[in-house]
């Protein structure tokens, strides 16, 4: 019986522990760009920890307007820094846990069908290589891939020549999408997109120097549940980064 | 706090556009369509009927998704149009227009329908025994008859195409100037920290569009039918 | 001037008749459901038989074997329906002048002018109305000047008194025989009160379940006693052509002279040589074998007896010969065996002029 108790003891530990560990449910609210490579980082955790990673992507100003109101979010990954501040100055943020996690370049794609080489650099002819056509991005005034796209076009100097021959989307997907259905003939997007759709080629790719530094900041929100440390801390961890640049982002510059 | 900005006047001005145009154009398929169904026996009738009535009970995504893959710059009947009519409704006003005639056709085709049913074909007997073809019949006895259906029809669709987001933005996105009508631009502010004021400005402007389209509607119906009655209006 | 041949089924129904009409007035009589608005109905184009030939003169309107089948708007047939069917959304003039509008040039049809409709249908004072505020009798001119005024070859009428009430019939009907006797289109007049028909029309054609019973000239039709089946709550009675003889003013009778003798009738409104159509029911009518004397009765026609007709019950008609007019004249039958009335037996037919009413006496 002296023998048994201990036994058994461990063993109902070890099923409580199996237990509250199967019942851990980590919602995580993402940019929209993050799609394929945090998918399957967050399918690696779920397999090592037991826990399950709820992963919701849109545009990160999207994504703080409903923290904002609420929203019931443990996880928050921008693809700025702006929309990080911002839910930290709002009082959202569980203090002390924000990082930065890897960074991304911006380029130009057209559809994989209709593919052309330009190379954005000050002044270049994107104009005339949109002929009668839009250019895809972001929504430049709060999504984080538009202003950056924005930022850059605004240093090149063909802000003001296209301006208005975009073609505003919700997040960087969705403009992604648009390339990839041939709508429009020319889109700006990340490169980790361009690497994820087979139905866009690369054009051309932005200086670094052309807009600010592209960084994707995560951080615990107030409130967050049990098992949400474990999942940031393996966020910056060797695995996940080794999944992270095979889909073509940057370490942490 | 009353000034529209000139963002939220775009927003509104092409709302009245698109809704405009979108009747304008959806109502001669809708008239013809009604009678095609009211009048007329054929083999598919009841799934011409179904077919109709889809965008009344689809998700308004689902319509604008289709539409995107028939309309779109390479889907087949957008291709066609683009190269030979030089017509293209991708990210332009007149593809917000096709999605809000589309979501608006079957309310003007029940509306027109249930008119059409409702006309004494005796009238109509009457007039070809003095010698108005079909044609004339048409145009001189049934259709001031059914006035008021269409009116009605009309005022259902304008108000359904001021309302229309899903399909539209589906279909055209999202464009300030071109596709941003009223509710794309509400949409647009309340994905944007800040743009709340803006917001409810354009949904009270919404608001009111509607009232002022319902009562217009009440009077244009009330003297159509009166005309159509005999009394002296 | 009017064929009609045709053979048309709808649902239970089946219509299976042929006639002819000439000029003047044809009525189309026979209970409800007998197919008279079915034969109008397929005149005009609103329905199509299965088989037959349908032709106004020498225009073929339809002919199966020959695979001629003229669409309504082309058949220049005048239909003015039992409901009117006025278009609402016009008005009274805008109303009567529809078929105008597509009646470019005048083909063998009557053409009158607007002023000659309105003044013979004495509409002027509504023209410029609308439909839904004329009362029934009004509406029903308006029909016929809306259907003559399409310059019709032929004009059918449909049961055109039924909605309306005793006065607005009597109105009407005074229009209708304008009408007859002004305008030379022939017509089709469908009906199923026997007194219509025998005011207006010249000749009767009986239809009973779709099938042509009889025809013939309205006098000969009218005293016929075994067609007493069809004439429901209608007692037969004669038919008979007269001209006003005399009017006295003081007494306030007029002598009707027909072939049979004279006829007094009271408060008759004609002048003396207007031809007039009397009818006289058979119920006014008593027989003697002697003539009486010391009696109220001023007419008393001298004659034969004809026929003596089978009954059921106690009554019977006995139709008298007078001079190749005839007298109906409904007794019992036990007054028939006390008085020995036989086929060839000279008899006294004693009419009451009271009996001879403004309803009985019509003008030709």
């Amino acid at each position: 019986m002296r023998r048994v108790f201990p036994k058994a003891a461990l063993v109902l530990a070890a099923l409580l522990f199996l237990n509250v560990a199967q019942a851990q449910t980590i919602t995580v609210f993402a940019a929209a760009s993050l799609k394929n490579a945090l998918d399957e980082a967050a399918a690696l955790f779920e397999r090592e920890s037991g826990s399950r990673v709820r992963l919701s992507y849109a545009a990160s100003s999207a994504l703080a307007r409903q923290i904002e109101r609420g929203a019931p979010a443990d996880v928050f990954i921008s693809a700025d820094r702006e929309w990080m501040r911002y839910l930290e100055e709002e009082g959202f943020l569980e203090p002390g846990s924000s990082r930065e996690l890897f960074g991304n370049r911006l380029v130009l794609v057209a559809p994989a069908s209709r593919p052309l080489a330009l190379e954005p650099e000050p002044g270049f002819a994107i104009v005339p290589a949109l002929g009668e056509g839009r250019l895809a991005m972001a929504d430049p005034r709060h999504v984080p891939a538009g202003r950056y796209a924005r930022a850059a076009l605004e240093k090149l100097g063909v802000w003001s020549a296209v301006e208005d021959r975009l073609a505003p989307a919700d997040n960087v997907r969705a403009a992604l999408a648009l390339v990839a259905r041939g709508e429009t003939p020319l889109g700006i997007v990340y490169e980790t997109d361009a690497k994820a759709e087979p139905g866009v080629m690369v054009a051309g790719r932005f200086p670094a120097a052309s807009h600010p530094p592209i960084v994707y900041p995560v951080a615990m929100l107030k409130g967050a549940r049990p098992g949400t440390a474990p999942f940031i801390a393996f966020l910056s961890g060797p695995q996940a980064r080794r999944v992270f640049e095979r889909h073509g982002f940057a370490p942490n510059p | 706090m009353w000034i529209l900005t000139p963002e939220e006047s775009a927003a509104l001005v092409l709302s009245l556009k698109v809704a405009f145009w979108s009747v304008a154009a959806s109502l001669p398929v809708a008239v013809a369509l009604a009678w095609l169904l009211s009048r007329k026996r054929f083999p598919g009738k009841s799934l011409l009927d179904a077919i109709v009535h889809l965008p009344l009970v689809l998700p308004p995504v689902v319509v604008g998704y289709f539409l995107l893959l028939a309309f779109g710059r390479r889907g087949p009947i957008g291709a066609f149009l683009d190269e030979f009519f030089g017509i293209s409704f991708a990210f332009s006003w007149t593809g917000a227009a096709l999605a809000s005639a589309v979501m608006g056709l079957p309310l003007l085709v029940r509306a027109v329908r249930q008119s059409l049913d409702a006309v004494d074909r005796g009238l109509e007997s009457a007039a070809a025994t003095l010698g108005a073809s079909p044609a004339w019949v048409f145009a001189s006895v049934t259709l001031p008859l059914i006035l008021p259906g269409i009116v009605t029809g009309m005022v259902l669709s304008f108000a359904r195409s001021l309302g229309e987001f899903g399909a539209t933005i589906t279909f055209v996105s999202n464009i300030p100037g071109e596709t941003q009508t009223l509710p794309l631009a509400i949409y647009a502010f309340t994905q944007v920290p800040g743009g709340d004021a803006q917001a409810l400005r354009l949904c009270i402007l919404a608001i009111l569009l509607s009232l002022a389209a319902l009562m217009a509607s009440e009077i244009l119906v009330r003297r159509a039918t009166a005309r159509a009655a005999g009394r002296d209006a | 001037m009017l064929e009609f041949k045709a053979h048309y089924r709808a649902g239970s129904f089946t219509l299976e008749a042929a006639f002819s009409a000439g000029p003047g007035v044809t009525a189309l009589f026979g209970r409800s459901g007998a197919g008279k608005s079915t034969v109008l109905g397929l005149i005009a184009g609103l329905a199509r038989p299965a088989e037959g030939r349908i032709a106004v003169g020498a225009r073929v309107l339809f002919d199966s074997a020959a695979g001629i089948d003229l669409p309504a708007h082309r058949r220049r047939v005048g239909y003015v329906f039992q409901d009117s069917r006025l278009l609402p959304h016009l008005s009274v003039r805008q109303n009567l002048l529809y078929g105008r509008f597509f009646s470019r040039s005048p083909r063998g049809g009557v053409r009158l002018s607007l002023a000659q409709v309105v003044e013979l249908l004495g509409v002027e004072h509504l023209l410029a109305r609308r439909p839904a505020s004329l009362s029934g009798g009004e509406r029903q001119r308006v029909a016929i000047g809306r259907a003559l005024l399409a310059e019709p070859e032929l004009l059918l009428l449909d049961e055109p008194l039924a909605s309306l009430d005793a006065p607005r019939k009597a109105e009407i009907l005074y229009y209708i025989e304008r009408l007859r006797d002004e305008v030379r289109i022939p017509i089709v007049y469908v009906s199923h009160s026997i007194e219509e028909v025998v005011r207006l029309a010249d000749t009767v054609v009986l239809l009973s379940n779709g099938r042509v019973v009889e025809s013939g000239p309205v006098a000969q039709m009218a005293a016929r006693i075994e067609l007493r089946g069809f004439l429901g709550r209608f007692e037969g009675g004669a038919v008979l052509d007269a001209v006003v003889a005399e009017q006295d003013l003081e007494s306030g009778l007029a002598r009707l002279a027909f072939a049979g003798g004279s006829l007094y009738a009271p408060d008759v409104d004609a002048l003396v040589g207007e031809r007039v159509r009397v009818r006289i029911r058979a119920r006014d009518v008593a027989l003697a074998t002697e003539k009486p004397r010391a009696i109220s009765m001023l007419n008393v026609i001298s004659g034969t007896v004809a026929e003596v007709g089978e009954s059921a019950g106690a009554s019977v008609d006995v139709r008298v010969e007078a001079s190749g007019a005839s007298l109906l004249a409904r007794v019992t039958r036990k007054s028939v065996a006390d008085l020995a009335l036989a086929p060839g037996r000279p008899v006294f037919a004693l009419v009451k002029a009271v009996a001879i009413d403004r309803h009985s006496v019509g003008y030709a």
